[in-house]
Order: C-alpha cells, then sequence, then structure tokens
C-alpha cells in the first residue's frame, strides 16, 4: 500500500475579533491509496477545516501535511494551486458549479485552466458525464438540473484531472436520503473502478459507516478510528 | 490557461451582464467620443486658421520699418540702404514704397471724386514680383505692370468702390487727377495720372490690405518727398526671400546691417508660428478637459467590477478551490476591463468621427454673420468659414491606448481584490 496522505499533528485556529478559536488541536493520520476514508462528527467539531487543509486550500498554524510527498507548508501560493488542478478533486455539499456555464463545462473547467486543448477537453469531458450517467443532460445548466444531476456534474468536474485524492465536504448534506444514497454509490463505484483515495466529511453516521476507515472527529480532536473489514461497507 | 480561454469566459461573463458592461462601457465610449471628437475638430480649427493666415500674409514676405514702436520712428530708408538689403543672401527682391498721406481724387471722365487715406507710391515692375498673387487680380489689364510708366495708376477695391457702391469710381483707361497737401508751397498740388488697372476684391485682409490703397509710381512719391522732406528713399521696404524658410535668418541678417539704429521687420512665419503654437497649447487644454471623461468613465469601471468581485466571490472561489492561480483569476478579471476598453474605444473613435463631423457641420452653419441684412458685413461665398474636422491616425491611437490604457488602471485594483481572495473564505461567501 502506498501512503498517499500524511497528516501529523496538524493545528488551526481562527480569529473571531479579538478572540482565538481552535477548531483543529492535533490531528495525525495517513491514507493509503485507493482508501475510502470518511471524517465523521457533528457541526464544529473541525472537519471541514481539516478538508480545507488536506484540499490545500489553507495552511496549517502547525504540523505537517504531506500530499503524495509534497510538504503542503513550504510550498508556495502558485504551486499549492497546481496541486489543487493535478492531485486534487472537490465536491461540495451545495455543488459549487459556475451557474452561467452548462454542465459539460463546467466538468471542462479544470482541464481549461490547465491549459488542455478544447478537443481533448471536450472528450474527456463528455466521457466522465457519461460515467456519471449525465451524457443526455450535458447542455444544461447548473439550474436546470435536480440537486442529484447537480452532484454528478460536480463530481465529473472533481474527476476530470485524473487527481489522487478526492475530497468531498458534505456531499449528501443538500440532497434528500435516496439521492443522497445514489451519490454514495456512485462515489464507491468510482474509488473501486478508478483506485483514487476518497475523503468524505460526513455528520450522517450511516454514509460515514460505508467507508473502509472511519476518523471520528470531535472539537479538533481525532476520539476514535473504526477500520471497516474489506468488502463489509458493501 | 490559455489567453484565448480566459477571453472567451471573460466574454461570456460579460455577455451575463449586457445591462451592466453596456452601461459601463457607454461611458468609454463618451470619453473617447469627446476626445476624438475635439481633437479633429482643433485640429480641423488650426489647419482652417493656419490657412487663412497664409492667405493674409505673404510668408516669404518681409515688412521692414524703421524705427521701432518703442524706439520711435526714424526718417524713412535712404537708397544706398535699400541697396544694402537687397545684397542679403537669399533675398530675391527688394522694393521701397513711399506712402503719401490722404489723397483726393478726380475722375477726369465722369467728374466723380473720392478720397483715398493713403497712396503708395511704388516700382510697379517689382511690387507685381513680390506680392505674385495679391497683386495680381486686375480688372481691365492694360499690358502688365512691366509696361506701366510714370504716369500709371492702379486703384484699390474699396477706393475704387466706396460706401460698397456697386458702380466703380473709375475704370481702366480713366484720367484722373490726385491731389496732395504737402507742408511747403505749393501746398496743394496736382498730378495727373492714367488708371492702368483696378484691383479685384480681395477675400481676406491681412497685414497690408490693398483694398484700401491707390498705387501710383515710387517716381512720383519721390518727387513730393524730395522737394518737401529733403527725402529719397522709401517709408519702408518689402524684402522677398527665396524660401520662407529662410525668412528669420534673413531678417536677423537685415537687422545686423542696421545695427546703429533700430529697425522693425514683421516676420509672417514667426505671427503665424506663434499662433499656431497658442492654438496647440488650447488644443491639448481641451483634450484634458476631454480626457477627464475618460478618468470619470475609468472609475465606473472600477466601481461596477468591484460589486462584480463581490457578487462573483464564491465562482472565484470555485475557480481558486479546482486549481486556478491567483494570476489566473487576475487575468480574468482584467480581461474584462480590456475588452471594456476595447470595445468602447472602438465605437468611441467612430462615433468621435461621427460627432466631429457633426459639430463641424453645425459650426459652420452657425459662425457666419448673422445680419446678412448689413452689407458691410456680408461674407462672400468663398470667405465662408468652413471647418473640416482633421483626423490624425496619431491622435486617434493615442486616444484608443488611453483608453484601453484607463480600463486596465481602474480595473486592476478590484482584479487584484479578486485574485488576492482567499478560497476557503470566498467558498463560505453567501
Amino acid at each position: 500500500m502506498v501512503t498517499i496522505l500524511e497528516v501529523h499533528d496538524v493545528k488551526k485556529s481562527y480569529r473571531m475579533g479579538k478572540l482565538l478559536v481552535p477548531a483543529l488541536r492535533g490531528v495525525s493520520f495517513n491514507a493509503e491509496e485507493g482508501e475510502f476514508l470518511t471524517i465523521f462528527g457533528p457541526s464544529g467539531s473541525g472537519k471541514s477545516t481539516l478538508l480545507h487543509l488536506i484540499g490545500c486550500l489553507d495552511r496549517p498554524d502547525e504540523g505537517e501535511i504531506l500530499i503524495d510527498g509534497s510538504d503542503v507548508l513550504k510550498l508556495s501560493d502558485d504551486k499549492l494551486a497546481e496541486l489543487r488542478l493535478t492531485k486534487i478533486g472537490f465536491v461540495f455539499q451545495f455543488f459549487n458549479l459556475l451557474p452561467r456555464l452548462s454542465a459539460l463545462r463546467n466538468v471542462e473547467l479544470p482541464l481549461t485552466i490547465a491549459g488542455v486543448s478544447e478537443r481533448e477537453t471536450s472528450e474527456r469531458a463528455k466521457e466522465m458525464l457519461k460515467l456519471v450517467g449525465l451524457e443526455a443532460r450535458m447542455n444544461h445548466r447548473p439550474s436546470e438540473l435536480s440537486g442529484g444531476e447537480q452532484q454528478r456534474v460536480a463530481m465529473a468536474r472533481a474527476l476530470i484531472n485524473n487527481p489522487k485524492i478526492v475530497l468531498a465536504d458534505e456531499p449528501t448534506g443538500n440532497l434528500d436520503t435516496k439521492t443522497g444514497w445514489e451519490i454514495v454509490q456512485l462515489m464507491k463505484k468510482l474509488n473501486e473502478e478508478k483506485g483514487q483515495t476518497f475523503v468524505v466529511v460526513t455528520h450522517d453516521p450511516q454514509i460515514a459507516e460505508t467507508a473502509d476507515r472511519l476518523i471520528h472527529l470531535k472539537d479538533g480532536l481525532i476520539e476514535g478510528i473504526k477500520e471497516a473489514p474489506r468488502g463489509s461497507s458493501q | 490557461m490559455k489567453l484565448s480561454r480566459i477571453l472567451v469566459m471573460a466574454w461570456e461573463s460579460m455577455k451575463q451582464r449586457k445591462l451592466r458592461t453596456s452601461l459601463t462601457t457607454l461611458g468609454v465610449v463618451i470619453g473617447i467620443t469627446a476626445v476624438i471628437g475635439l481633437a479633429s475638430l482643433g485640429e480641423g480649427f488650426r489647419l482652417e486658421i493656419r490657412e487663412r493666415m497664409q492667405q493674409g500674409f505673404e510668408l516669404d514676405v518681409l515688412t521692414v520699418i524703421p524705427g521701432s514702436l518703442f524706439a520711435g520712428w526714424r526718417t524713412p530708408f535712404k537708397e544706398s540702404e535699400i541697396n544694402e538689403v537687397r545684397g542679403v543672401a537669399n533675398v530675391s527682391v527688394v522694393t521701397p514704397v513711399i506712402q503719401i498721406g490722404n489723397v483726393t481724387l478726380l475722375n477726369e471722365r465722369s467728374g466723380n471724386m473720392t478720397k483715398a487715406f493713403v497712396a503708395t507710391a511704388v516700382n510697379f515692375t517689382e511690387f507685381s514680383q513680390i506680392f505674385t498673387d495679391r497683386f495680381s487680380n486686375f480688372e481691365s489689364n492694360i499690358d502688365g505692370p512691366e509696361d506701366w510708366n510714370n504716369n500709371s495708376m492702379v486703384i484699390g477695391y474699396k477706393v475704387n468702390h466706396p460706401n460698397m457702391t456697386t458702380e466703380a469710381f473709375a475704370e481702366a483707361g480713366d484720367n484722373v487727377t490726385i491731389t496732395v497737401n504737402v507742408i511747403r508751397p505749393p501746398y496743394v498740388r496736382n498730378y495727373n495720372l492714367t488708371v492702368v488697372a483696378t484691383l479685384i476684391e480681395r477675400p481676406t485682409g491681412g497685414l497690408t490690405n490693398f483694398d484700401y490703397w491707390v498705387f501710383v509710381p515710387l517716381e512720383l512719391g519721390r518727387e513730393i518727398f524730395h522737394e518737401t522732406y529733403d527725402f529719397y528713399g522709401g517709408h519702408l521696404m518689402f524684402v522677398k526671400v527665396q524660401n520662407p524658410e529662410y525668412s528669420e535668418t534673413v531678417a536677423r541678417n537685415i537687422e545686423n546691417l542696421f545695427a546703429q539704429y533700430q529697425i522693425s521687420i514683421l516676420v509672417p512665419l514667426t505671427f503665424i508660428r506663434q499662433v499656431d503654437r497658442i492654438l496647440t497649447v488650447v488644443q491639448i487644454f481641451l483634450m484634458a478637459i476631454a480626457s477627464i471623461s475618460l478618468l470619470v468613465a475609468g472609475i465606473g469601471i472600477m466601481n461596477i467590477m468591484t460589486v462584480s468581485v463581490m457578487e462573483r466571490t464564491r465562482e472565484i472561489g470555485i475557480l481558486k478551490a479546482i486549481g486556478a492561480k491567483s494570476r489566473t483569476v487576475l487575468t480574468l478579471f482584467l480581461s474584462e476591463a480590456v475588452l471594456i476598453g476595447v470595445i468602447g474605444g472602438l465605437i468611441g473613435v467612430l462615433t468621435g468621427y461621427g460627432l466631429s463631423f457633426g459639430l463641424a457641420y453645425a459650426l459652420s452653419g452657425f459662425m457666419q454673420p448673422q445680419h446678412q441684412q448689413d452689407t458691410i458685413f456680408q461674407t462672400p461665398e468663398t470667405q465662408r468659414i468652413a471647418i473640416r474636422p482633421a483626423f490624425s491616425p496619431g491622435w486617434t491611437m493615442i486616444a484608443f491606448v488611453f483608453a484601453v490604457a484607463v480600463c486596465i488602471i481602474f480595473g486592476l485594483y478590484p482584479a487584484r481584490k479578486a485574485a488576492k481572495l482567499d478560497p476557503v473564505e470566498a467558498l463560505r461567501y453567501e
């Protein structure tokens, strides 16, 4: 097993007015290649903060985060952006698609930013949409799609660059239970087919339980890590 | 990210906010229209004035006057002094002029009388060589100036048509007696001359308006003054240079000849240059005022883009989260400003051209003398003021580049603001 993500004693505080609020107070864990990980905890436990740090959107105050061997703290803003572009895919609770672009154009976006040729971009995006079962609706704008469909588009966008790690922040939080489960199933399927590491933040214990490994976060500390025997989650 | 894709994205985002984009662009259009309109109109105005001044002043003719307004007028030039000026380099013709004040003219044929402020005694041949254009529009030409003799005279248009009458005082071939008052007896003297030509009206006045002049032979002038004022030579002289370019050097050399006492030389080129310089200053001033409207447009862009950055905070967060660098976000927003500048600039150049044509047309009609019933102000068709806008590609380019530059400068602040947004906060922004 290759370790793709290493988190060592990470601390992060936020300033709210004059008050310094600790969000993470020393978190350490690793993730292996192809692993499906969930971070579970109540709101305010620091799970979103942890995800932002892993996703290189923010830097820790203390500690060390290694993504595919590179130390996040030592990278410049531009290098971090490059890392996000090439090694990380994001899925958000509120889908975060660009409203004025069609589903296809939204999926193309990471490749467009990467400067990939228009033809290749278009081909790969269509392929991805097919993979998430949305090829029929690729010319629709987000406002013309249902929540589940929007989240599928977001997933296609997260995966199009073939990232090492896919980070999902409450991906089912804005969906009804049935659609939420469909999304979880899709993530599990992609995880198995493509072998990418998935880190999913959720406060839904049922979804958390589907993981290979469950990290239980509370008040900025890891309360426990629960390993599921391989195959039991299905 | 490729620049072409960035431009496409910027264009799409502008299309998304059509009204806002068009209003912002309108600001740039108005600014450029004002700059181009004023520049081309100002340039046309300058060309018109330059042309009019060249009509009024022969650029290659210097007027040399003894003494000066401040040092006092001295006695007229001596014949020897005039000959010295003839020897100055690059001088082609020099002719002295003697002026005889207040003469009365009596037409022997019709018995009509008229007065002239000044009778000017000239060498007809030399004079016509110097004022090739103005001393050539003769009516009823009897031979040429070379054939005229010491009994010939030429009458200016306004002397010949006193009080704007249509009937001429005299025609070529008439015998005219001119009466001159002098300070020695006999105090009143009469001379009989034959009219060889009458001048037709000149479109513009200028320094020496021949319309009010009566020309008599130089020898006659010398005869009158030699007897009365112990004088021989000329009250002033006209100097023609081979090329207007030499006029200032020639003027300096003539001044050096008269080092011991002051003379005045009117150099039209210097005068015209000065006027031209003043017009340039006025034009730059006008353009500076017009540029203010461009600056206002720039502030409009800054305002709109700042709002736009706030509205699109989340979008910026998403772009950054999926791997866009700060530079990419900066370029994206700056591209919108540049596109507004380019589009507004192009439209503005066209409307600026349109505006200056419209204004030129309106002004040309407006600026004609309004009281057409007063015959004295009546302007012949040829003399009507006609401002044609002059478009200089240079000014157009400068205005266009300025517009784009203003957009970039004012777009830079909001674009930087967008680029600097923290992705985590931007994603949280509602």
